[in-house]
């Protein structure tokens, strides 16, 4: 993955975490929003509620004590006989709308019942205990009806005729009928649980239209205020099914629980908006996405571009373009950069000028180092000779002829060993290109082994090769890979002057799955050589030895260049040395 | 009960609707002074009561809620008390539940003076007998007071499938007893729904005419009604009460109310009264203060 890649993969995940980040902001801060709206809406609602409430209550106890005022009230509380009244409470209830009411003699016996009529002469004791009926005014309470227990809103009235009191207790059942006469605003609905059994019963739980269904999932929240007796809250469902309930108790005039209304607000609506924010935030995601890889893609054109032309032109150093230079094109850290590598590549090529040059003067005293020493040993016996002649010719004139003879026949000898010189050096001056043609280097190794048997075995050497079947034919010049591998040879054989082992391996490269090359290793047991022997072993004129001009591996080396291949060595002290060759593909360049 | 044979003869017969009768030209005790009677049936008994306000019948019978609505000074004959209301448990009831503590238990629960003094507005008697008081003499011997809480104890050991049974009342003016028959029941720990179909019930709210005033006759004659066994012949008051107890001591049948006959009668309507104490119609020396056409006139 290129650098302007992973930068532009930063910068596009970059924008779209801003991206998602903001969205969830805003949805968060929505969700937040209308979670306060609802609080509020639910608050307003529970207000209208009680106030409701208190109006129905007002209501009631405005009935009721018309009743209690009533003429048909004094009536019944002076009457000697309460038993021809047993109708009259349910004519009173019709006329006042009232769907509960009760006419209860002082004694607490029910004179006239409308909602059970069979009721009469039973005591409702708890009229005589309640105080000041007038102050408490309408509130809830559990009434017995013959189908059952029902929540009722009641309010009681007194009706006084000398010594005579009469109760008066009327009101108005809580149940789906009353639900449906509170204004819920569109997403609202208002529940109630009434709380007339010790257990919870999902029965009980009623709305507007009747019984709820799934009920029985309410009951967490029931039992929460059944058992705190304090407003309490809860979310029911997922998704757009979702409710929120905001649940009031409703107390008794004895302070007990008898219902559990319950505000449940959709969630619908915020689930819509949070899809519609969702929607338009995946819109200005993707917009952003694109206008950030767009950006990204510019940006990064601009940041990778001057570092692009470092990498080629570190490139081209690196293959040997020493004086690559890159433009300078800013003034920040890129341009700094630049010119730094502008620097380094300048003083790159002053120090391999200079090394050049060093070695190159290096060179020629090394060679005029050898060149003394290799023609001073023929120049000594023509110097000795000569002079031996001239002394001849003064001292011994009758012996001159034999002496010029032999002084003819020396020098000429001498005078060929400086041929000889003289050509070495000149063949090393004139090192042709070489021819390419398939080699096969297996049949090589062999034919070299072969010519070299006598040799190896006069120097009880033992010469080993170990080939490689599946080498193939590499392009090469065979008579410079031959001069190659005797040279390797001669000088494997120089190393093991007590003797040792020879051996020559092949292997073939692969490049993919065919093979491509050779490596090959000439390797000896001799003394072998130190890492700076092994560092200038390829130096042209250098030699370890006490004989020899030191171009032999100079040679090897030139051969293997021009073939475009490699060669190195291998070596410990006193653990012999290998030397490799690798020739690939690249040869047939 | 209509008793005009002696006097009157039959001149018109609807079934169940009406019946017309005329005057016998040739009665033993002398001819009425009324010309014709013309009787109307299946009337109830609250538009009866409109139609003596409104002057549309001269004698109607009243109900209890009828009774108190009368105009002031209107005159009511009342017979002594001729009928006895009574919880009848059916053979089918018996034989699913030959536990009579299911029996005692609801007897022991009904609240009979209450029933008496609010819904039939005190009219008859209270009873726990069959035969009335004026006629046995020892009704008064028979309990009548609820024990709610006996009640309980009898069905303590009982199953709750047993406590429920189902009250038949045919007669929807006898409903509200039945409702507070089962409301006592509820708290005795009976479980009773009122039904109107009394044949499918397991207990019925009955009436049962008293057919004389000979009390071993009178006797024979509920047990009959009520489809109990024919008691023994006794001609002692001792023998007849003995006689009496073994027919309700199993709770097959358990009084509740003796009521009378009684009748709202306009005051158009001279001489009279125009019932005996059995009920009975005697209506030969009524007469019609103004004449009205088809209903007879002045003697």
């Amino acid at each position: 993955m290129t650098f302007r890649t992973r930068l532009m993969l930063v910068f596009t995940v970059a924008v779209v975490a801003a991206v998602a980040v903001v969205e969830l902001l805003v949805a968060s801060r929505t969700r937040e929003a209308f979670e306060s709206v609802e609080a509020q809406r639910v608050r307003a609602l529970v207000d209208q509620v009680h106030r409701d409430f208190a109006r129905r209550g007002l209501e009631i106890v405005q009935a009721v004590e018309g009743i209690a005022s009533s003429e048909t009230a004094v009536s019944i509380a002076i009457a000697p006989d309460y038993g021809r009244f047993v109708d009259e409470a349910a004519a009173q209830s019709a006329a006042h709308g009232l769907d509960l009411l009760e006419l209860v003699a002082g004694d607490g016996a029910i004179v006239s019942s409308a909602q059970w009529p069979a009721r009469f002469a039973f005591k409702e004791d708890w009229l005589a205990g309640g105080g000041d009926w007038k102050a408490r005014g309408a509130f809830l309470k559990r009434e017995e009806l013959p189908t059952g227990f029902v929540l009722a809103l009641v309010a009681v009235s007194q009706t006084r005729a000398g010594d005579r009191t009469l109760y008066v207790a009327g009101g108005q059942q809580l149940d789906r009928e009353f639900l449906s006469t509170l204004a819920m605003p569109a997403g609202m609905r208002v529940l109630l649980y009434r709380n007339l059994d010790a257990q919870f019963s999902p029965g009980e739980i009623i709305d507007a239209s009747g019984p709820v269904a799934h009920a029985a999932a309410l009951r967490p929240l029931i039992d929460q205020v059944r058992n705190s007796r304090r407003e309490a809250d809860s979310t029911l469902g997922s998704g757009a099914e979702a409710e929120t309930l905001h649940a009031l108790p409703l107390l008794g005039y004895e302070n007990n629980l008898l219902g559990v209304l319950m505000f449940a607000s959709s969630r619908r609506e915020l689930v819509s908006l949070e899809a519609s924010l969702l929607q338009t935030g995946i819109v200005v995601a993707a917009a952003g996405i694109v206008v950030g890889i767009g950006l990204s893609w510019w940006a990064t054109a601009r940041v990778t571009r001057p570092v692009r032309q470092l990498a080629e032109s570190a490139g081209r150093v690196a293959a040997g373009n020493w004086g690559t230079t890159v433009e300078v094109s800013s003034a920040d850290e890129i341009g700094q950069l630049a010119r730094a590598f502008n620097r380094m590549t300048h003083e790159l090529v002053a120090q391999r000028e200079r090394l050049v040059q060093a070695e190159r003067v290096a060179a020629w005293r090394e060679l005029a180092r050898r060149l003394a020493h290799e023609l001073k040993n023929p120049l000594f016996p023509l110097q000795i000779t000569v002079e031996n002649m001239q002394r001849a010719r003064e001292r011994y004139p009758g012996q001159f002829d034999e002496v010029f003879r032999e002084g003819t026949a020396t020098l000429l000898a001498e005078l060929d060993k400086l041929k000889q010189i003289v050509g070495r050096f000149s063949d090393f001056a004139k090192m042709p290109a070489p021819e390419m043609q398939p080699v096969d280097f297996n049949k090589l190794v062999s034919e070299t082994m072969k010519l070299f048997d006598p040799q190896l075995a006069q120097a009880r050497i033992a010469g080993r090769a170990e080939l490689d079947p599946r080498l193939r034919p590499v392009q090469a010049d065979q008579e410079q890979m031959t001069r190659v591998l005797r040279n390797l040879v001669l000088n494997a054989i120089d190393a093991m002057p007590q003797g040792g082992a020879l051996t020559i391996r092949t292997m073939a490269m692969q490049t993919g799955a065919l093979p491509a090359g050779v490596r090959m290793a000439v390797s000896d047991t001799g003394q072998g050589l130190t890492p700076e022997e092994c560092a200038r072993l390829f130096t042209p004129y250098y030699t370890t030895k006490t004989h020899g001009t030191g171009l032999g591996l100079a040679i090897v080396q030139s051969v293997v260049s021009d073939h475009h291949g490699r060669i190195w060595v291998e070596s410990e002290p006193g653990k012999g040395a290998s030397f490799w060759i690798e020739l690939g593909s690249d040869g047939d360049r | 009960m209509p008793d005009l044979a002696a006097a009157f003869n039959i001149a018109r017969w609807e079934a169940g609707r009406r019946a017309v009768y005329e005057a016998n030209e040739n009665s033993a005790r002398g001819r009425p002074y009324l010309d014709s009677v013309d009787i109307q049936m299946g009337k109830p008994l609250h538009d009866q009561s409109i139609d003596l306000e409104l002057g549309r019948a001269d004698i109607v019978e009243l109900g209890p809620s009828e009774l108190l609505r009368q105009t002031a000074g209107r005159r009511v004959w009342s017979s002594s008390p001729v009928r006895v209301m009574a919880l009848l448990f059916s053979p089918r009831f018996s034989a699913r539940f030959e536990d009579a503590r299911i029996r005692e238990a609801l007897a022991l629960a009904v609240d009979r003076p209450a029933i008496h003094s609010v819904l039939m507005q005190r009219q008859g008697e209270v009873s726990g007998a069959l035969l009335p008081q004026w006629i046995s003499g020892y009704a008064f011997v028979f309990p009548t007071a609820s024990d709610a809480a006996r009640a309980r104890t009898l069905l303590a050991d009982l199953p709750q499938g047993q406590r429920t049974l189902s009250l038949g009342v045919e007669d929807a003016a006898d409903r509200p007893i039945a409702e507070r028959i089962a409301l006592n029941a509820r708290y005795a720990g009976l479980a009773v729904s009122v039904i109107p179909q009394a044949a499918n019930a397991d207990v019925r709210l009955v009436q049962a005419r008293v057919g004389s005033a000979d009390p071993a006759r009178a006797l024979a004659s509920l047990a009959a009604a009520f489809g109990l066994p024919e008691p023994p012949h006794a001609d002692s008051a001792d023998g007849l009460e003995a006689a009496e107890r073994a027919l309700i001591e199993g709770f097959r049948v358990v009084p509740l109310i003796h009521l009378p006959d009684v009748y709202g009668v306009s005051p158009r309507v001279k001489g009279g009264p125009g019932i005996t104490p059995l009920g009975e119609w005697h209506f030969e020396n009524l007469w019609i203060a103004e004449s009205r056409s088809g209903e007879g006139g002045r003697p």
